[in-house]
């Protein structure tokens, strides 16, 4: 186990880098020079910058500058404020975003669990039928109509009742993280519900269960300890590429709800050519998904015993 | 020392009269078991045989309740342990039967047991349920229960999963299982057929050693009659969801009663390298179990069938204590029908 996770980690490290030089040879595949359009900058900045990151010199040694600096974990300065560093804005944004995606992570994978056992549990019955419908509908709608159409419902429910049962935008309170995470989950929700359904249906149908039954074990029993058990875990599997998506769709809906997360951060960053923001975030978030990735790898290991052992 | 009084005969363990089991599918009603009768004997051996797809997998799982339904249907029939009903229920009174007085193994070891539970919890949890034991002294008890299966180290062997045991092993797990709260009755399900040949003796001779020591009930399920020479007290053959022949083992291979009989014998593989023995395998196949022929199932394939076998179903013809046969050549008209059997059946070493 021990050996596997430092294979992991390494592996990992070798993925960050790739993304690292991926970002660094688009950044610099743009036309245009990542100081031309800085508006108000004097002459004596853009000298000192220049000579910071060696802006003035041949590709090959800006990389290297670059690769020493990421390795030192110095992610640089903003370019349209003064005296930000991207670290800076990083520790004051990520955290929020993070709280966002972990909450519709949970709600995504505890929803898919409980739905998809659901609809296999009573397939072909009116709550199959209803909550696969509602499924096609998750997979298929952007999840910033889903923002959008919730925020007007909570508009008009406020109203109708006169009081605010809950924030339709900002940022602070449980109550202003529900429906920004409901919202942002929704998609995964609907796909891990239909993984888990399909999963579910062959474990009902497997030999093992039938072994159970032939025990005489109770039905709660079965369910729980046999079936449930076993049917998570595909989910488990694609809960690293599920936190990718997730991560992703924060950038809509922090947006679209006004929250101030990284998120957001990045893309005022891009409209902005915010060069080392842009940098600094792509490079962070795809540690931080490698990670995820990584963890959640680790967490199938304690699941499944079959691949504990080898 | 005087002789043992011949035991005064008890009723059965088991009861089984005109179970009939149907599946409703796309393509029409399957008949899967069609008017199925038998009975089982305190630690007697009942080995149900017949080719596959003769329904002998759904009879038993109709009686332990583990028929899908749908698409499964329990058409007709009675089934009584002990003279109480467990057709139709999974409980005598309001306690679930299975595990605790009929146990089950299956046909494919691999994949019957749950892959991320422990050996010995999967064996323990029956013992919890049935028995109200606490985790511990069950799991105590799964490793006895192991080693009573001749598995080597059942102690480590107890805390590890199902992938890290081989075929064998784990059918032998699966008989720790399913005797773990000493059941009247085991039901076998061709618990060989997924094993290597080597392995398959060791398995049986197992079954047997314990069938022995705990005076347990076997229904043996197979399509090979060397494992019912090997096993079997009481024999039924099975074609396509009826029992057309029923006797001692005895009966079976050396006075068979019906032509099907004398057909998977000649299909078994002999013993005697010896013996000029070719393998005749039946011709043709089972009829079509969405609309059974009208009179005898065997018909189209039986070497002796007469006009009247594709009209009438035959009846149970009894032609010995506890042994009859489900063909007319037993009936008074088909004179000398009987002993057309039973020299088709003579065995191809005897007849130089
Ligand atoms: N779930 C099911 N749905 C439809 N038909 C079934 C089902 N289970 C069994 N059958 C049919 O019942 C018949 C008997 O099957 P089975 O008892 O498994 O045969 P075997 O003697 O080989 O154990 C077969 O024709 C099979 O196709
Ligand atoms: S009843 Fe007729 S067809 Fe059927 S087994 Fe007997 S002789 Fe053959
Ligand atoms: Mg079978």
């Amino acid at each position: 186990m021990l050996s596997y996770t430092i294979k992991r980690l390494i592996q990992g490290l070798i993925t960050v880098w790739f993304i690292a030089t991926a970002t660094f040879l688009a950044m610099h595949a743009v036309p245009g020079n990542p100081l031309s359009g800085a508006k108000a900058m004097n002459v004596e900045i853009r000298q000192n910058l220049e000579r910071k990151y060696g802006l003035n010199k041949p590709v090959g040694e800006q990389y290297l500058i670059y690769m020493g600096n990421l390795a030192r974990g110095d992610l640089g300065i903003s370019f349209t404020q003064k005296n930000r560093e991207v670290n800076d804005i990083i520790r004051e944004h990520f955290p929020v975003s993070a709280t966002l995606g972990i909450m519709a992570v949970v709600f995504a994978a505890l929803g898919g669990a409980l739905f998809g056992a659901l609809t296999a549990l009573n397939r072909n019955k009116w709550p199959d039928t209803v909550i696969m419908l509602a499924v096609i509908l998750g997979i298929s709608v952007p999840s910033f109509v889903f923002a959008a159409f919730s925020q007007l419902m909570v508009v008009k429910i406020n109203a109708l009742l006169g009081i605010s049962i809950l924030p339709v935008a900002g940022w602070g309170t449980v109550s202003h993280m529900l429906l920004p995470s409901l919202v942002l989950g929704l998609g995964t929700m609907a796909y891990l519900t239909r993984l888990m359904r399909s999963s579910m249906l062959e474990i009902i149908n497997s030999d093992y269960i039938r072994t159970a039954n032939a025990k005489g074990l109770p039905q709660t029993r079965i369910f729980l300890q046999h079936e449930m058990r076993n049917a998570i875990l595909p989910l488990v599997t694609v809960l690293g590429p599920s936190i990718a998506g997730i991560t992703t769709g924060s950038f809509v809906v922090e947006l679209v709800f006004a929250i101030p997360g990284l998120g957001r951060y990045f893309v005022q960053a891009v409209q902005q050519l915010d060069y080392t923001v842009i940098m600094g975030t792509t490079v962070f978030f795809g540690a931080f998904l490698v990670l995820m990735v990584i963890l959640v790898d680790l967490l199938y290991g304690l699941i499944d015993p079959r691949v504990r052992v080898s | 020392m005087t002789a043992p009084a011949p035991p005064a005969k008890q009723p059965p363990l088991l009861t089984v009269e005109n179970l009939q089991v149907e599946f409703e599918t796309y393509g029409g009603t399957v008949q899967a078991v069609r008017g199925v009768s038998f009975s089982v004997e305190a630690g007697k051996t009942l080995a149900i045989v017949g080719e596959s797809g003769c329904g002998k997998s759904v009879t038993v799982q109709a009686l332990m309740g583990l028929v899908p339904m749908p698409p499964g249907r329990l058409k007709s029939g009675t089934a009584e342990l002990r003279g109480r009903n467990i057709l139709g229920t999974s409980q005598i009174d309001g306690l679930d039967f299975r595990g605790r007085e009929i146990g089950m193994i299956f046909q494919d070891p691999m994949t019957s047991l749950n892959p991320t539970m422990t050996i010995g919890r999967q064996i323990a949890e029956t013992l919890e349920v049935h028995l109200g034991w606490s985790r511990k002294k069950a799991f105590a008890r799964a490793i006895e229960l192991l080693d009573m299966a001749r598995i080597p180290e059942a102690a480590q062997r107890a805390k590890q999963y199902p992938f890290e045991f081989s075929g064998g092993m784990l059918q032998r797990a699966m008989i720790a299982m399913a005797i773990a709260c000493e059941p009247a009755i085991l039901i076998a399900d061709e618990p060989t057929t997924a094993l290597d040949v080597t392995i398959q003796a060791q398995v049986l001779d197992l079954l047997g050693d314990l069938q022995r020591e705990h005076g347990t009930a076997i229904i043996l399920i197979t399509h090979d009659l060397g494992v019912v020479a090997r096993m079997a007290d009481e024999v039924a053959v099975m074609y396509a969801g009826q029992i057309v022949e029923r006797g001692s083992v005895d009966d079976i291979f050396y006075r068979p009663a019906h032509p099907y009989t004398v057909g998977l014998r000649a299909a078994m593989p002999s013993n005697n390298p010896d013996a000029e023995h070719r393998l005749l395998p039946i011709e043709g196949s089972p009829p079509d179990l969405f609309s059974p022929p009208a009179g005898c199932a065997y018909a189209a394939r039986c070497p002796h069938a007469m006009r009247i076998c594709s009209t009438h179903e035959p009846a149970p013809f009894v032609v010995g204590a506890d042994h009859y046969g489900k063909c007319w050549l037993h009936h008074e008209k088909a004179a000398g029908g009987a002993s057309m059997i039973a020299a088709a059946a003579a065995p191809p070493e005897k007849k130089s």
